[in-house]
């Protein structure tokens, strides 16, 4: 049975380009348990990860998706003709990861933790999409608070915020590096 | 400048008192300098090893002040003040100053140069004492600490920094790594997902055009005037000649500002009359112009 469940859930991920959520494969497998489905899922993983195949199912955004592997990067890009991808800058990147351990989070919170005007960085991320503005807070002056997107957890490959180190999790890298 | 009292009442009441009056006829007249006191607390010798300590005058050279707890010349005063070896409380101002000034009515000769030193260095000496007497500014701003207070949650910058590059990592491997979805991105749709574009995008290219133009300091001739109509229909004719006009280019190659100016509004008449349509074939992109008549989109382009 899980083999065919695999399958199945393999036929599922094949068609939705977006990925498809746990959630929506348990819609579309009435009949199919909770557990059997997680453990087909877990299956289908290892078998492309460990397989021959180009390809590979990647968690991404809460769900499932199939992607190139890494060493096909090159002939992709060929077909696309993407000569490479755009890299976020430094500053950028700081601001970006100030908002995803902070969020939400305010302009004057991002400046304080990083001790530099950050306005220019918070515009390029929001051209990009990466942050959003997710309302204003309710302190003297109201300021906009944002947040980081579902294009934010696709562009890192995360599945959701919570895959990001912990902050003592930081902590630690920091002093290994240190050593 | 020399007072008969300290004139800067000393707000904390910690130092030491102004001079007495009385203090002052208890002391010598100092008419002629007197030699260097044995026993007194800081004299020249004190500081012999101090490479920065002015070389101590020759006994009977210069003005010699003498205080209970510093006798020498004053340049050696202020050097010990300054290495924090007197402390300025100690030294009565009012007291130097007037026994200088009678030091200087007795002389018959005055050696310019060294007595304005001198008073160059009371000067200084009277900065230094008036500063430490005046009360320090530390109230608080509270804005300040409130700000410190709201923001203790935040994490450092050396774990923001170690998060950044650990999502630099996770780039350069994303970035490796193709789904379907980008592949429908960037090819478009057979009827080309086009964004018909608001007033401001166009003001705002405009604008952008202006600043540009303007940079090009062209000089201005008089004279030609530029009807709306004509160049409506100039606008016209090359929509219907080219298809299409990319918006930015086509009010760039306009002779002059004004023209670019006339142009613009032509645009955004025939934009408002719904005859053109103005789109951008993705965001950030440039911005087209079609005729709302013409055959579809796709194949003017």
């Amino acid at each position: 049975m899980t083999d065919n469940l695999k399958s199945v859930i393999e036929a599922l991920i094949f068609i939705s380009v977006e990925p498809l959520t746990a959630d929506r494969i348990k819609e579309a497998l009435p009949d199919a348990g909770e557990a059997e489905i997680e453990e087909a899922l877990r299956q289908l993983i290892d078998d492309y990860a460990n397989g021959p195949q180009a390809i590979r199912v990647t968690p991404s955004v809460g769900g499932y998706v199939f992607a190139t592997k890494p060493e096909y990067d090159a002939p992709v890009r060929a077909l696309l003709q993407i000569e490479r991808r755009k890299k976020l800058s430094a500053q950028a990147l700081e601001t970006l990861s100030a908002i995803a351990y902070h969020q939400p989070v305010t302009q004057a919170e991002i400046a304080a933790i990083r001790a530099v005007d950050s306005s220019h960085s918070l515009h390029t991320l929001l051209e990009n999409k990466l942050i959003k503005i997710a309302g204003r807070k309710e302190a003297p002056g109201r300021p906009l608070i944002y947040r980081t997107t579902d294009k934010f957890l696709a562009y890192f490959g995360l599945n959701s915020i919570d895959d990001l180190p912990s902050a003592e999790e930081l902590k630690k890298l920091m002093e290994e590096g240190n050593e | 400048m020399p007072d008969e009292r300290d004139p800067i009442p000393n707000p904390e009441g910690s130092g030491p008192a102004a001079p007495e009056p009385d203090r002052i006829e208890e002391r010598e007249s100092v008419g002629a300098p007197p030699p260097a006191a044995p026993g007194v607390p800081l004299t020249a010798e004190d500081v012999a090893g101090d490479d920065d300590a002015p070389a101590p005058a020759a006994p009977g050279e210069g003005y010699q002040i003498k205080l209970p707890v510093f006798e020498g010349p004053l340049d050696l005063l202020l050097f010990l003040i300054k290495k924090k070896k007197i402390e300025i409380h100690d030294i009565p101002i009012s007291v130097i100053t007037r026994e200088y000034l009678v030091y200087l009515q007795d002389r018959l000769l005055i050696a310019l140069d060294r007595e304005a030193e001198f008073v160059l260095m009371a000067a200084i000496l009277i900065y230094l004492k008036s500063q430490t007497l005046l009360p320090r500014e530390q109230v608080a701003d509270p804005n300040v600490e409130f700000r410190r207070r709201s923001f203790d949650h935040l994490l450092p910058i050396e774990r923001i920094q170690a998060a950044a590059h650990l999502l630099r990592g996770r780039e350069e491997e994303q970035s490796q790594i193709w789904t379907r979805s980008t592949l429908n991105a960037p090819l478009p749709d057979e009827d080309l997902d086009l964004v018909e574009v608001s007033l401001f995008d166009l003001a705002e290219s405009f604008f952008t055009l202006m600043k540009r133009k303007q940079k090009e300091n062209f000089r201005l001739v008089k004279g030609k005037e530029i009807s709306l109509a004509e160049k409506t229909k100039e606008i016209v004719a090359a929509l219907k000649a080219h298809g299409a006009l990319d918006f930015l280019d086509f009010l760039w190659e306009q002779e002059s500002l004004e023209d670019a100016l006339v142009a613009f509004f032509c645009l955004l008449e025939l934009i408002k009359a719904r005859i053109v349509m103005a789109v951008q074939e993705q965001l950030f992109h440039t911005i087209k112009v079609w005729l709302r008549k013409e055959a579809p989109p796709g194949e003017a382009a």
